[in-house]
């Protein structure tokens, strides 16, 4: 076990340096593909009906008319003291924007995998325990037709449904309109926790509720399917055998033989979802009027603001290599099978 | 073998869930008496100087006053001036005089030195300050109420431009650390609202109780942005808002929305037609360098079936490029829809007989609009302009396209416009005027960046005699300069619409002023 750490701690190390470089490439193909890309920050500011020389002096004002190699040094530069600079579009810091859009983005995003796991493993559960029956099948078309609809069209259903029909859900936003909204850390549940704001937190649960829901049903199939297909592969295995003529009784060789090896896939899985999360929540933060980063990062695409885009390409990626870095090494530190 | 069954545990919470969020969907309510307006997308910032969205010009109307507003039947109001201005002899100095007994929501008092810190902090920092188009060489302050302006020619649109809500006056007190820079969130002018609360999602305003004119109808408003159009609609026929302003909806839904309000259950409000949709035709190189074959495009364009294909006829067809508010005998001067005419132009041409014109089309493909205009334009050519005349679409994104225009990229380009100020200049000179040029091509100017490289001296000429004219005169000159690009066609105006309010049955009828704004004091809840 000791030498297995030992050689998991090298391994994350070599990892963790990896990261700056990942960031690295990740940040100059993105400054690069955005100077490319057609249309610029002036035409996107100023509209088609500015003069000539309001477009050259807001070019300058901006340092767009540097040549690019000198933009490219400048942003390095920027980027190796965490400095993201200002949107092009607001002058305000980048940071500041992430800051105020990212707690939103994470906040669903954590719920939403929440929820995912709250229905994808206990559907799986559920077929497998009614194989062939009824349930199994049920329980298949709702993991089959969870990843095959398209998020857009699902998100716009669930809200047709839910919010205009039968008005159980608020259309979208992320807290009521009406109430003040708690500002410590960005997390309006968590700080309607922190501040004993019931109301407030009923307020964000309620807003919350229809896009994880959504996000989190969207998910919830890969969990489902791969819980399923490996809970049956580990209870049809040797060692589950083993125990079942050693005399353990079946409640023990459930939870502490076959599901715990079982859910040594799913968290490679996890990792791979968690992709996937970041992808979906941009669709579902357009359909919910969600004010997260990824609605934040589609009007900076639109608006051409290069800074703010780099900003949340560069913060994102960091998250998802984290996140699954994070992932790789509890997986080599559950499982014993994995060699560095 | 290895379960048990305890699926009922999980139908209790489900149940349990539903319940409670059953019971905070009923408790969830407005109650403090204010209006829920709606509109689309966010505001990144309420300083009049950095502001160019229709959105948030209509909420600085609302918090604040300008010197001058347009009715809506198209005559200048003053609000913040004493009367109309007056003009030295000479034509460069226009002096008004201001209104005593306004207050700044900060309590300081408003006067002519607030007037002359707004104007020349909107000429150093604004980010659309090009529309001052060197016009104001500088301000003086001879009095406490009275202001000079000192133009750098004659310039009669400077009393359309003393109506832009970039020229809402501003407390120096407020914004004396602000001179230099913008002011994002927060705002402190002489309007009949007070701005509460602000995020880019939400903006409470309430009741100004000093305002100097007639107070607001209502407990105040508050305003939501949503990001798309499903959920604007959404959210006015699921009551979960009072007002939708937005042009951002779809045609589809505008025409459901007219469906309900003209079955009573909604309310709907538009203001004179003041957003034109045109196609940009580059004249300076081949085929459109060619006027005969721009005036058989112009004719094979089907205004009225593109209106009633795409909007539902909602859009009402144009054949000029200035809103008809703006003029008094409504002439419209463009080609009318003749495919007969267009096709002997294009036989003339050398066309048509296995000699197919084909005509390059350009939308901007995130205005959903504009990909039907060239779906419908294109079919109505290929069903009526046979063997003469194809289009071939191309979809790009808007700021792409925007990007493009000056280098010459666009065949034909769909386009629309707004004018930043309520004057048919703002119109024109966008589209129209040139700085350098030779013959009828523009080298270097405003109609290189519409994308029609069009130019012509006479309309430069008229150009600067109207800036000393005034009145009918000047409206002439106008006009007179509209003529002389309906007979050139650069450009081939489609439809003008008009900005659009519905209403829940409860809350009066949304009105709007003259330049397009949303009158947000007159909305109440006509059952308190």
């Amino acid at each position: 076990m000791n030498r297995n750490l030992n050689k998991t701690i090298k391994y994350s190390l070599i990892k963790i340096c990896l990261i700056p470089i990942s960031l690295l490439i990740i940040s100059s193909l993105v400054f690069l593909l955005l100077r490319i890309a057609p249309g610029d920050p002036v035409d996107a500011i100023l509209g088609s009906g500015a003069t000539l020389e309001a477009r050259e002096t807001l070019r300058a004002n901006l340092g767009l008319n540097e040549s690019i190699i000198s933009q490219y040094f400048t942003f390095l530069k920027n980027l190796s003291h965490l400095n993201f600079g200002d949107s092009l579009s607001n002058q305000e810091p980048v940071i500041q924007i992430i800051g105020k859009s990212l707690p939103a983005s994470l906040e669903l995003g954590f719920v939403s995998f929440v929820f995912a796991i709250l229905l994808g493993f206990p559907l799986g559960y559920l077929g497998l325990k009614n194989k062939e029956k009824n349930l199994d099948g049920i329980s298949r078309i709702i993991g089959i037709s969870s990843y095959a609809i398209p998020p857009f069209w699902g998100a716009m259903m669930a809200q047709l449904l839910f919010s205009v029909v039968f008005r159980i859900f608020p259309i979208g936003g992320r807290f009521p309109i009406f109430d003040e909204q708690p500002s410590i850390t960005g997390f309006i549940i968590l700080d309607s926790l922190l501040t004993n704001n019931f109301s407030s937190l009923a307020g964000a649960l309620y807003h919350i509720a229809l896009p994880s829901l959504t996000l989190g049903f969207l998910l919830s199939g890969v969990f489902s399917r791969s819980f399923r297909l490996n809970l049956e592969k580990s209870l049809q295995s040797d060692f589950v055998e083993a125990a079942v003529c050693r005399g353990i009784n079946d409640r023990n060789i459930l939870y502490k033989y076959a599901l715990p090896n079982a859910l040594i896939p799913i968290l490679t899985i996890s990792g791979v979802t968690l992709a996937s999360l970041a992808g979906g929540a941009l669709l579902i933060e357009i359909t919910f009027s969600w004010p997260g980063i990824a609605l934040r990062l589609q009007e900076a695409i639109f608006q051409r603001d290069y800074n703010l885009v780099q900003g949340i390409v560069i913060v994102t990626s960091f998250l998802i290599v984290s996140l699954n870095l994070i992932i790789d090494i509890l997986i080599a530190f559950f499982d014993p099978r994995i060699k560095y | 073998m290895f379960f048990q069954n305890n699926f009922k545990d999980y139908k209790f919470f489900i149940f349990l869930f539903l319940l409670i969020f059953i019971n905070f969907s009923c408790s969830n309510k407005n109650n403090s008496g204010k209006i829920t307006l709606a509109s689309s997308g966010k505001i990144e910032s309420l300083d009049p100087a950095r502001v160019n969205t229709i959105k948030s010009l209509q909420i600085i109307n609302s918090l604040g006053d300008t010197l001058y507003e347009l009715s809506k039947d198209g005559q200048l109001i003053p609000k913040l001036a004493l009367g109309r201005p007056s003009f030295s002899e000479d034509k460069l100095k226009i002096f008004i005089n201001l209104r005593e007994d306004v207050f700044f929501h900060d309590g300081t008092k408003f006067d002519s030195k607030a007037m002359k810190f707004t104007i020349n902090r909107f000429k150093n920092i604004g980010t659309t300050n090009y529309i001052l188009g060197n016009k104001i060489k500088s301000i003086e302050t001879p009095s406490k109420y009275k202001l000079v302006i000192n133009l750098n020619m004659p310039s009669s649109s400077i009393e359309g431009l003393l109506t832009s809500p970039n020229l809402t006056p501003l407390s120096p007190d407020f914004y004396k650390d602000f001179n230099n820079k913008f002011l994002n969130d927060e705002f402190v002018g002489t309007g009949k609202y007070i701005l509460k609360r602000f995020s880019n999602e939400v903006q409470i305003l309430e009741p100004n109780v000093n305002y100097w004119g007639i107070k607001p109808k209502n407990k105040g408003i508050y305003i939501v942005g949503y990001a798309n159009s499903n959920s604007l609609y959404g959210a006015l026929k699921s009551k979960q808002i009072d007002v939708l302003l937005s042009n951002s909806i779809d045609d589809s839904q505008r025409d459901k929305l007219r469906k309900l309000s003209d079955n009573y259950k909604i309310k709907e409000g538009r203001s004179s037609p003041n957003e034109i949709s045109f196609i940009s035709l580059r004249t300076n190189k081949k085929p459109f360098n060619n006027l005969n074959i721009r005036r058989a495009i112009a004719k094979s364009l089907n205004r009225k079936l593109i209106s009633e294909k795409v909007s539902y006829g909602l859009r009402q067809p144009s054949k000029s490029i200035i809103p008809s508010i703006f003029k008094k005998d409504k002439i419209a001067f463009w080609p009318s829809y003749n495919t007969e005419e267009a096709k002997k132009i294009l036989r003339d041409e050398g066309f048509c007989n296995g000699k197919i014109l084909n005509l390059p089309l350009t939308y901007r493909s995130n205005v959903p609009t504009d990909k039907l205009i060239a779906l419908s334009w294109q079919k109505d050519v290929n069903a009526s302009m046979d063997n003469c005349l194809s289009i071939e679409i191309n979809g790009l994104e808007s700021t792409t396209i925007y990007k493009n225009l000056s280098e010459g990229i666009y065949t034909a380009v769909i386009l629309d416009w707004v004018g930043a100020y309520s004057d048919p200049e703002a119109y024109l000179k966008p589209l129209l005027s040139c700085k350098e040029f030779k013959g009828a091509i523009c080298f270097k100017g405003e109609s290189v960046f519409s994308g029609s490289f069009w130019a012509s001296q006479e309309v430069e000429n008229l150009f600067k005699e109207s800036e000393s004219l005034y009145g009918i005169e000047r409206l002439n000159k106008l006009i007179k300069i509209e003529k002389i690009a309906s007979e050139s066609i650069p450009y081939i105006p489609l439809w003008i619409s008009s900005q659009k309010a519905w209403s829940q049955k409860y809350i009066s009828k949304p009105i709007f002023n003259g330049a397009g704004q949303i009158i947000m004091s007159e909305l109440n809840n006509i059952n308190e």
